[in-house]
């Protein structure tokens, strides 16, 4: 049959979305545009200290406040089962005690006619605290410290001999500063039961995990629980968990018998649904005076919540990014009245690339090299941890392309010798080494007598282009036009779905949607040997070929018939199959997965006077593997280039150290890059189809963001002579 | 009794309660959901819609101000180049910030600001977009203001 093996690296320029139409005429709809008849609204109270006790929580204004049906605290609350975990934990039912954990916690939700109402109602609850001393600061000696949380400190050759006898050595300490996620998106919940069953509009990256969690919560059956989510508003990691608006706005929905919209306010996107971590990394690398790396160690320190649990290994960049016989990582946790931390696009990668990467740029420094020969000198040809082969690994592409494409040999190798008028320029120059992660998928696909297909599973499109990847990868494994196959998806009474997360959902879906379209031609050819005067009669499925709706003879594209007059000899009206994926075992493979890899080029401009950063340019090279549509992964690149500018130069998540409040949880507060902000941005992509999974993609939804703030960090000492070691860089840092 | 003109239909509305805003009152009362709440504090843009020919934040605006302006939303575009625009360079991708951005590009055009990439993405940084489309937003505005 026709397979994907057989198609080339980028399956063309890439069409435009399938749901654009929607998306620009205002039609798509988010959890927050559906409404239900007898639909109330609610509004949460929050918590205004970071650590204590409820002591006294008056509901009595509140109640009595203009349509108001009900106020829920821990004082009347339902008692819910435990969150189960998935491969992370969930937060705890929330109401269900009198203790105070963080600054926003939820400790009621108010509920009424409007939200107008229920927004002034919930002022009115009144709560007074035992305070409890918070701890906030992450070196506070008495913070619980966790080590190795995941298990996956790493040590091999002997780092402690390699670095005494290293003649060069960096020694050097990288921060990185919180963010919060912030999905334009206001994160809703719209909950209505009937009788048992529950239905959610809910804005998550992954349906089947909510409903898992609030089926659990509540003592119901999942098959009772379905959770819709046609279009979510950006997640970038912040619906991988079934946060605690999402119980609370069932809760309230069983507590007035009618349906409940839940929508959370900009301020409470910051305390709500978690954020990335702050992170310390303490790098040491060994080198020869020639710049070969001898020893890397690296450990890191990330941020958790109280009750929370994370996977933040900032550290493990530095196991697969670089060719060293000597290699020691370590990371750690510490627990704070913080709110919750969580995955934000390339959780751990991009803390920890910044500090690698910003090392690797002062050894080279250090020993006079390029910063561009110095990766390249030390390139990992094999994974260096194993000394098992990569899957696909084009970074040495993505480097050397890179550097032609921005012009890198232009560049003056000494600091602070390049300038126009005023302003100071600098070239700096990032690798990229991304983790691999998948989780298991379904799909389902249906082909139709009217010549109709339909793809199903309970994913989500976050904006990365699921509806129209995977309506493309289906038709060309079917021989369809992509405009005859749509994609179903985000309703958890589909197929089950895989996260949008971790940058695995185009190789868990598609390989699902693979082996479903596999298993559908070979009905088709099952169906067809039973019918005598077909002229698929006698043959195996390795023997056809599928193109414009038909099915033939490999070769003799003459000796076939359509998909469509099959059903009809048979009598069918369609015919369906199901299809799986399960990531595939490295030690089976004889692999290390390698995951995408990249490079950035970027030019940054300093005004010498007043510090100001300007990105004037930035060249991004990235190995995705097989590309399904050029345009969308372009934008998947654009985007996350768009994430790391604001990690490199803007976002702070500032928690005031008295009272644990997040002093600045508005858009006016928390800067995010906007249009004037941006760069000239060039995009390529180079590889191979990687060997990991039946499509051969690596997943482009995070790489793009890993690396852009260590180039520009990079970029700003060349330019200035200033090596700056924490994020965001400000205009204060660089001032004289 | 309040008199909204929206894309050129009148709305009767009870706006008993003043607190409403525009943004609410299209979106809660008249259904009309393509107008999006991003921030509900005015520093987004996602809720921008274009009354009496300016471009103008409805979370910031109370409806009760809006007693006889003709207010156009995403709903009111007739098949715009804009929009067009905006899907042939893929400027968007979750789709949340876009009919905001739309609303603000169709404004920017009348304003007469969209002469350079420089003036483009000045004009249209009062529009955040999360997912970072703005490169392709730039490209459809040009493309359009070009060919007006």
């Amino acid at each position: 049959m026709t397979t994907i093996q057989q198609q080339p690296r980028i399956l063309g320029p890439g069409i435009n979305r399938v749901d654009g139409p929607l998306k620009v005429t205002g039609q798509a709809r988010y959890a927050n545009d559906f409404s239900l008849p007898g639909m109330a609204y609610a509004a949460v109270v929050r918590s205004t200290i970071a650590s204590g006790r409820i002591t006294r929580i008056d509901t009595t204004a509140a109640e009595k406040s203009a349509g108001v049906m009900r106020v829920i605290t821990h004082e009347n609350a339902d008692h819910l089962a435990a969150a189960p975990a998935t491969f992370i934990k969930n937060p705890q039912a929330p109401l269900q005690d009198d203790v105070i954990r963080y600054h926003g916690q939820y400790i009621g939700v108010v509920v009424a006619d409007t939200q107008q109402n229920a927004t002034a109602a919930a002022r009115l609850v009144e709560v007074e605290y035992e305070l409890h001393e918070a701890l906030l600061d992450p070196h506070d000696p008495r913070a619980e410290r966790i080590k190795d949380p995941w298990g996956e400190d790493t040590a091999w050759g002997d780092v402690r001999t390699a670095l005494k006898r290293a003649p060069v050595m960096i020694d050097q300490t990288y921060t990185t500063s919180e963010n919060t996620n912030n999905p334009l998106g206001l994160f809703t919940t719209l909950a209505a039961w009937d009788g048992d069953t529950l239905t959610l509009h809910d804005s998550n990256q992954w349906p089947n995990m909510v409903q898992m969690v609030v089926a659990t919560m509540f003592g119901v059956p999942e098959d009772a629980v379905r959770v819709l989510t046609p279009f979510v508003g950006g997640g970038f990691g912040a619906g991988l968990r079934c946060w605690s608006h999402i119980p609370l706005a069932v809760m309230a929905a069983r507590h007035v018998g009618r349906p409940v919209k839940l929508e959370l306010t900009r301020p409470e996107m910051f305390t709500g649904l978690g954020h990335r971590t702050a992170s310390f990394n303490w790098i040491k690398l060994g080198a020869t005076r020639d710049g070969r790396l001898t020893a890397i160690e690296h450990e890191s320190l990330t941020t958790l919540s109280m009750e929370g649990d994370e996977y933040e290994p900032c550290s493990s960049v530095s196991c697969s990014a670089y060719a060293s016989p000597n290699v020691t990582t370590r990371d750690q946790q510490v627990k704070l009245n913080i709110p919750w931390t969580n995955f934000m696009r390339a959780p751990g990668d991009s803390q920890g690339n910044f500090a690698l990467e910003s090392a690797i740029d002062e050894l080279a420094w250090e020993v006079g090299l390029d910063p561009l020969e110095i990766r390249l000198l030390n390139y990992a040809e094999v994974d260096p941890k194993t000394g098992r082969p990569w899957s696909s690994n084009a970074l040495r592409q993505c480097l050397e392309i890179g550097a032609q494409r921005f012009g890198w040999s232009r560049r003056n190798p000494e600091i602070r010798s390049m300038r126009e008028g005023h302003e100071l320029i600098g070239y700096g120059v990032a690798g990229v080494s991304f983790f691999w992660y998948q989780q298991p998928c379904s799909a389902k696909v249906i082909f139709r007598a009217d010549g109709s297909a339909y793809v199903r599973s309970a994913v989500t499109d976050i904006g990365t282009g699921t509806y129209t990847i995977m309506a493309q990868l289906a038709a060309r494994l079917l021989g369809l036009d992509v405009e005859q196959v749509e994609m179903q998806l985000g309703d958890s009474e589909m197929p089950a779905g895989a996260a949008a997360g971790g940058s695995g959902l185009t190789a868990a879906v598609g390989s699902a949607v693979h082996d479903a379209c596999g298993r559908l031609v070979q009905k088709f050819v099952d169906l067809a040997a039973t019918d005598p005067f077909s002229p698929l009669a006698d043959v195996g499925i390795e023997n056809v070929e599928v193109s414009e709706g038909r099915l033939y003879r490999k070769g003799d594209p003459t000796r076939g018939e359509s998909l469509a007059r099959i059903l009809a000899v048979h009598g069918l009206d369609e015919l369906a199959a199901d299809g799986s994926s399960t990531p595939n075992s490295p030690d089976e493979l004889g692999m290390t997965p390698a995951g995408a890899r990249g490079a950035r080029f970027v030019e940054v401009r300093v005004d010498e006077d007043l510090g100001r950063v300007r990105l004037a340019r930035i060249v991004t090279v990235n190995d995705g593997g097989r590309i399904l549509n050029e345009k969308l992964a372009r934008s998947q690149i654009l985007g996350g280039t768009v994430g790391g500018i604001g990690m490199a130069l803007f976002e702070d998540t500032v928690t005031d150290m008295d009272t644990g409040r997040i002093a600045n949880a508005t858009f006016g507060d928390y800067l995010v890059p906007v249009n004037a902000d941006m760069p000239d941005v060039h995009i390529e992509f180079v590889g191979e189809p990687d060997a990991f999974n039946p499509i051969g993609v690596k997943g482009v939804g995070e790489i793009g963001l890993v690396g852009v703030a260590a180039a520009v960090a990079n970029a700003i000492f060349h330019a200035t002579g200033k090596r700056i070691r924490s994020l965001p860089i400000t205009m204060d840092m660089l001032m004289d | 009794m309040t008199t909204l003109i929206v894309n050129g239909m009148e709305h009767p509305l009870d706006l008993a309660d003043p607190r409403v805003t525009l943004l609410d009152a299209l979106r809660d009362r008249l259904g009309l959901t393509g107008t999006k709440k991003g921030c509900d504090q005015g520093a987004c843009g996602a809720c921008t819609v274009i009354a009496d020919g300016r471009r103008i934040l409805s979370c910031l605006t109370l409806a009760a101000q809006c007693d006889g302006r003709e207010i156009t939303t995403i709903e009111g575009l007739e098949s715009h180049p804009m929009q067009d625009a905006f899907m042939r360079h893929d400027a968007f991708q979750c789709g949340y910030c876009t009919s905001g951005q739309i609303m603000s590009a169709v404004a920017l055009l009348g304003e007469d600001r969209a002469g350079s990439d420089d003036d483009i993405r000045e004009f249209m940084s009062g529009n955040l977009c999360r997912c970072g489309a703005y490169s392709n937003i730039v490209a459809a505005v040009r493309e359009v203001a070009r060919h007006a």
